[in-house]
């Protein structure tokens, strides 16, 4: 067995509360890795991708990886892996904490859950030794009423993964939330919640060794001093959020439900605007050395603050009042809700009302106060909250007139704070990603920010750049790292195969992972194939294919170049 | 989000006469480019790297993280 892994995954059925010990290969770990790609593989091997992802026999999973609990800064990471209720697709979201530790100290490179226990329950997993408890108690919770009630009867020495009261409701985009943060896109919190479990507690004293201990020492050091460089610096200094109002500048921030692409009081949410009238704390995952973090004071709360978040539930939404865009995004971190999907649902609906195909007429653009009240009504189903909950494209579906059209959906999970019709090489990693509008698995507006494509007007020529961006995802959510450290590389393949090397003892070359990541993309796509994909799914909704961008006429993207693009992608992939 | 009026024909130019007026953005500049951490716009449109690009007199130099977003 290869230093850094256990060997083995914990297969627990929750029906019964039953865990047994799952062995695995060296060749399948080296040819996966952990993270993303052995959830994947396990996942395919298991026959999920036709199985309804809310039944009981649906697995979900988290993996570790071999760096987890290394002192590789950023690598306290996992990934939970699952069919998408939201899109029917491949899931894979990526968090930090002492989750990932502590799970991996369990005695385990991954944890597959099965079945659906009799009521609501709790898995308690102590140094692999699994039992469920009853969870009744926190029905209704918020996730971090759950997190401290369970803490509190267990004991300081659990860490705990919990969903929310979406989660619970089988909202399709519930999260997983632990430690305050969050794995948060695709709905894996209603997979765990169709389970009946309200939260898993791990911990453990199961370490693996690493093969060159002093090596990996001095390899950490040196990462670590050059993570505090200017590669990171945005994420020290503002945080994620430190573009905002340069999007802005370009017309790429996304305002009211991508009817434009700027928006007039984007001052008020950006970092600088809310640093004038709250104090702000900084803080990190555990065993990172970014510290991406910052939380900005919300009366006598804190609230964490994202440019996803400001952006899903902000300009997106049209509310420009940052007191009420902290709220709604404290409000989807105690619900457990992604906030994406859920400022995308409601923006959508937004414009829906507007329209006049719903009759909601409080939920208007703007509005702070209706903003609180669909996010409530999300998290119970209560109202429109029972449609805004499928997400917006199940929601066009049953709107009707054709409102599909404006549903800002790829494959069903909502897109990002990212205007595809300005920057359109990002546009084809939301078309073809695999677990659909995706800034995470496709860095293609990277390349919409560089010197290699007019970002308004790409030509096939940006499809290999798209592909490099997707493969280096694959492989750091497969390792894991962060994905705020990939400036810090100057040859990121040669440097991971160093850091796989000094905590595996494998041979393994750059060459060797770049054949991994793509074979990780494939294997996910294999997924998707059995799950039903078909081409259509490849694309994006009509308003970004016939209306150039109102703030910015030339940013206007055609269906035909949008279709070429995704033929050349499907070529360069070899599908 | 902070602005400053240079005199500069050339990208490069721009860069130079920035590193010497504001030495903390002088150690995010080698030479006549940019660390790769960074990225350059011209007027909100193109993205430009290659330092003989020309700079008209009114035209607005945008720098900005390579990472662009989170």
């Amino acid at each position: 067995m290869a230093f850094g892994y256990h060997g083995r995954y914990l297969r627990i059925d929750v029906t019964n509360g039953a865990g047994e010990f799952v062995p695995l290969d060296d060749t399948l770990l080296r040819e996966y890795l952990g993270g993303s790609g052995l959830g994947v593989r396990l996942l395919l091997d298991t026959g999920a991708a036709e199985a309804d992802p809310l039944a009981p026999e649906a697995p979900l999973i988290f993996a570790f990886s071999p760096l987890v609990g290394s002192p590789l800064t950023t690598s306290a990471k996992f990934a939970v892996v699952s069919k998408s209720p939201l899109t029917g697709r491949i899931n894979d979201s990526l968090s930090s904490s002492g989750f990932a530790v502590a799970g991996k100290r369990s005695g385990c490179d991954a944890i597959m859950i099965v079945g659906r226990a009799p009521q609501l329950s709790a898995i308690v997993i102590d140094d692999g030794e699994v039992r469920l408890e009853s969870a009744e108690e926190f029905r209704g919770a918020t996730c971090p009423e759950t997190e401290a009630g369970l803490r509190a009867r267990l004991g300081n020495g659990y860490r705990i993964a919990s969903i929310g009261p979406a989660g619970e409701s089988a909202v399709r985009y519930a999260s997983v939330s632990h430690d305050g943060r969050h794995a948060g896109r695709g709905g894996s919190g209603a997979v765990l919640g169709a389970k009946n479990i309200k939260a898993i507690a791990v911990r453990g004293t199961q370490y693996t060794e690493w093969a060159h201990p002093r090596e990996l020492t001095e390899l950490s050091r040196s990462l670590s001093k050059r993570s505090f460089g200017p590669a990171t610096a945005k994420y020290r200094e503002l945080g994620t959020a430190s573009n905002l109002l340069t999007f802005n500048r370009f017309g790429t921030l996304p305002t009211r439900n991508f009817q434009t692409g700027s928006f007039e009081e984007a001052a008020n949410l950006s970092p600088e605007g809310l640093s004038e009238t709250r104090s702000k704390t900084r803080d990190s995952c555990v065993a990172c050395t970014i510290g991406c973090e910052h939380i900005y004071s919300l009366g006598k709360t804190r609230v964490r603050v994202e440019y996803e978040n400001l952006f899903a539930l902000g300009s997106l939404c049209g509310v420009s009042d940052a007191d009420a865009v902290l709220r709604a995004s404290q409000r989807c971190d105690e619900l457990g809700i992604d906030t994406i999907s859920a400022g995308g649902t409601i923006a959508f609906a937004m414009e829906c009302v507007e329209r006049g195909w719903l009759k909601e007429q409080w939920l208007t653009f703007g509005s702070g106060e209706a903003l609180l009240r669909a996010l409530d009504l999300i998290g119970s189903r209560e109202g429109i909250g029972d449609l805004l909950a499928e997400g917006s494209r199940r929601a066009a579906q049953v709107i009707g007139h054709n409102s599909i059209a404006i549903a800002p959906q790829v494959k069903g999970l909502e897109i990002p704070g990212y205007e595809p019709r300005a920057l359109q090489t990002m546009a084809l990693g939301f078309a073809v990603g695999a677990r659909g509008a995706d800034h995470n698995r496709s860095g293609a507006y990277e390349v919409d920010f560089s010197a290699k494509v007019d970002r308004r007007n790409v030509t096939t020529d940006a499809v290999r750049h798209a592909i490099e961006t997707e493969d280096k995802a694959a492989l750091m959510d497969s390792l894991i790292m962060c994905k705020f450290l990939r400036g810090v590389f100057e040859d990121f393949y040669a440097e991971s195969a160093e850091m796989l090397r000094k905590v595996t003892g494998w041979e393994v070359t750059a060459d060797e992972l770049r054949e991994t990541a793509k074979r990780i993309v494939s294997a996910k796509r294999q997924f998707n194939v059995l799950a039903g994909w078909t081409p259509a799914e490849d694309t994006l909704p009509e308003r970004f294919l016939n209306t150039p961008l109102p703030n910015d006429p030339a940013a206007s993207l055609s269906r035909k170049r949008l279709d070429l693009l995704v033929a050349e992608y499907h070529r360069q992939r070899g599908w | 989000m902070a602005s400053y009026d240079v005199q500069a024909g050339t990208l490069g130019q721009l860069f130079k006469a920035l590193a010497e007026q504001i030495p903390p953005l002088g150690t995010l500049i080698c030479k006549d480019r940019l660390q790769s951490a960074l990225v350059a716009n011209l007027n909100g449109d193109r993205f430009i790297s290659d330092p003989e690009t020309p700079l008209g007199e009114n035209d607005c130099v945008l720098i900005l993280s390579a990472d662009a977003g989170g």
